[in-house]
């Protein structure tokens, strides 16, 4: 499902807008959407989602204008939605939280719900807990359940923001890996500001700042942004005082940093090649 | 394919009755729900245990469960009047709110269907105790009937007053703090249905009192004890535009009154909802 959203503003009361006459367009597949906290990645996730009226502009998912209620309802009948603060009914289990989104969703044939909820729930390794109360279940469970719960309805648009906060580092690669197995014929859309989980899992990313648009295009692009401004520096005196500093480890005659900046920080520093989170650094730099 | 407007009746229908379903099943798992109620049954007994033994005594089975659906009424909705009032407002709280909204059942439907689970979890002790005392009443008096008697009661008397109080304690929140809303419900509860009409302006034995006198009085035929009748004019008192001649009609739209009001004070949430979610 193509997403075209074009001029898109939004404004809360009492502040300044939180998107900015944004212009993109994510094909189908798995696309990554970085930027801080506070860039308006969560507000236009909403948006999409059909939980946010935008003040402005104009979002059209397969077609279909979001900011219309018919609209709306279609894209979310297709629709796969991790919130970032996740939040569950703590008197549920896992099963029956997951049956009831699954009747909300519209699965209502009840041996087809039963056995998606039950594959699902093997898919994010929760079969065993499955009839536990849900008050009881650690942050990287209840981050599973979120992620049982988007993929429900087999949709053909999931949208994910971030999903891999509070899971451990194996459970981040499950799920990574689960996501780009998903995108073949989906569109999925990845906010973070964990540059890794792009660059694992994306081809395609568009950055925001401030609620513009930065950056669109492919990984490769965002890390040729630090081509000649990522260095290396070997001291024992003072840490760099120009540039990023990306990276410090003791090393034998001192500190190792690595950096990203224009200039190059210290005479003996010498240039190294960039990966993408010295991409996005250097592009926040510049913008 | 374009859907018949029956099935797309169906379809919103099916996606309430799973809120439904769920909400009255977590509700159910309160413990705090049954702990209420319990305390409240048990101060309802002590303080009432006259009234309760007379209408154990009473010959007549229609007398005895009206009365009994009285006393029923005058306190427990306290104790689910307080209980709901975090329905609406912890799917904010707790962050499913914004998972069930990107669903595609509309939220006018998921609200109806908490509404309804949540009502029907709320009368669920309620009609324990109830249908509870109609039992031991027919098997002592020895008149199955009273099961019949009880059922009435409990229809006319007893559901109004739960889905009338169940709609503002699952909408006031909206627009003020629980804990404020539950302090003022107490407070209106005693004067709204409590305090002789008298003594105050006070909604107390008119259409507008979700205690239920009028129906009680003409539905179920029980027009109180001495000098205390539950529903009609009361010479002196202010507000008796409220309290025309008690009549079956009058009865009935007692009902049809409680009952607009939750579906007025519903729709108010709904847009209350809307507009702070969007």
């Amino acid at each position: 499902m193509r997403i075209e959203i074009s001029g898109l503003t939004k404004t809360y009361r009492g502040k300044g807008p939180a998107l900015d006459r944004l212009d993109l367009v994510v094909p189908t597949g798995m696309f990554g959407l970085l930027g801080a906290n506070g860039a308006g990645k969560t507000t236009l996730m909403r948006i999409l989602a059909g939980l946010l009226r935008p003040t402005a502009g104009e979002v059209r998912i397969g077609g279909y204008d979001v900011t219309a209620r018919a609209g709306r309802l279609a894209v979310q009948r297709v629709l796969g939605y991790l919130p970032q603060d996740l939040g569950l009914y703590p008197d549920l289990t896992a099963r029956e939280f997951l049956d009831y989104v699954a009747l909300l969703k519209g699965i209502d044939d009840r041996p087809a719900r039963r056995r998606r909820v039950g594959e699902l729930l093997d898919v994010v390794a929760l079969t065993d807990d499955a009839d536990r109360r849900l008050r009881g279940f650690s942050g990287g469970m209840r981050r599973r359940v979120g992620i049982a719960q988007a993929l429900l309805a087999d949709p053909r648009l999931l949208i994910v923001d971030e999903p891999t906060a509070g899971l451990d580092p194996e459970e981040r690669i499950r799920f990574r890996t689960l996501l780009a197995k998903l995108a073949g014929q989906r569109t999925v859309l990845l906010s973070t500001h964990i540059v890794d989980d792009i660059a694992q899992t994306c081809r395609e990313l568009a950055v925001l700042s401030h609620g513009r648009l930065v950056f669109r295009g492919t990984v490769e692009g965002l890390t040729k942004q630090a081509d000649g401004r990522v260095w290396t520096v070997v001291t024992s005196g003072p840490a760099p005082a120009s540039g990023t500093i990306v990276s410090a480890l003791p090393h034998d005659t001192g500190m190792r940093y690595r950096v990203v900046g224009p200039q190059q920080p210290a005479p003996d520093a010498r240039p190294t090649d960039p990966n993408l989170e010295d991409g996005y650094l250097a592009l926040a730099q510049q913008s | 394919m374009m859907e018949s407007d029956a099935e797309v009746l169906g379809r919103v229908a099916r996606r309430m009755i799973a809120a439904a379903r769920y909400e009255m099943v977590m509700m159910l798992r309160k413990r705090s729900m049954w702990i209420v109620n319990g305390v409240i049954v048990l101060l309802l007994v002590l303080t009432s245990l006259s009234s309760f033994r007379e209408a154990l005594r009473d010959p007549d089975a229609q007398q005895s469960m009206a009365r009994a659906a009285f006393l029923l009424n005058v306190l427990l909705p306290i104790g689910y009047g307080c209980l709901l009032a975090d329905r609406l407002i912890r799917d904010t709280r707790l962050g499913v709110a914004p998972l069930l909204d990107a669903t595609p059942t509309p939220a006018m439907g998921r609200l109806a269907g908490k509404y309804l689970g949540v009502c029907v979890a709320a009368a669920a002790p309620l009609a324990v105790v109830h249908f509870g005392f109609a039992i031991l009443y027919s098997v002592t008096a020895g008149r199955p009937v009273a099961l019949a008697w009880a059922a009435a009661g409990f229809a006319v008397v007893i559901a109004p007053a739960v889905l009338f109080v169940g709609a503002f304690a699952l909408a006031v929140p909206l627009v003020m703090p629980a804990p404020l809303f539950r302090v003022l419900f107490v407070g209106y509860w005693f004067w709204g249905n409590l305090i002789g009409p008298t003594a105050m302006p006070t909604t107390a034995q008119s259409l507008l009192e979700p205690a239920g006198g009028y129906p009680i009085q003409e539905l179920l035929g029980w027009h109180g004890d001495g000098a205390f009748t539950p529903a009609g004019p009361v010479p002196g008192a202010s507000l008796n535009f409220l309290r025309p001649e008690p009549s079956p009609a009058t009865a009935w739209l007692s009902i049809a009154l409680l009952l607009a009001l939750a579906a007025v004070v519903l729709a108010g949430a709904h847009a209350v909802r809307t507009r702070t979610t969007r």
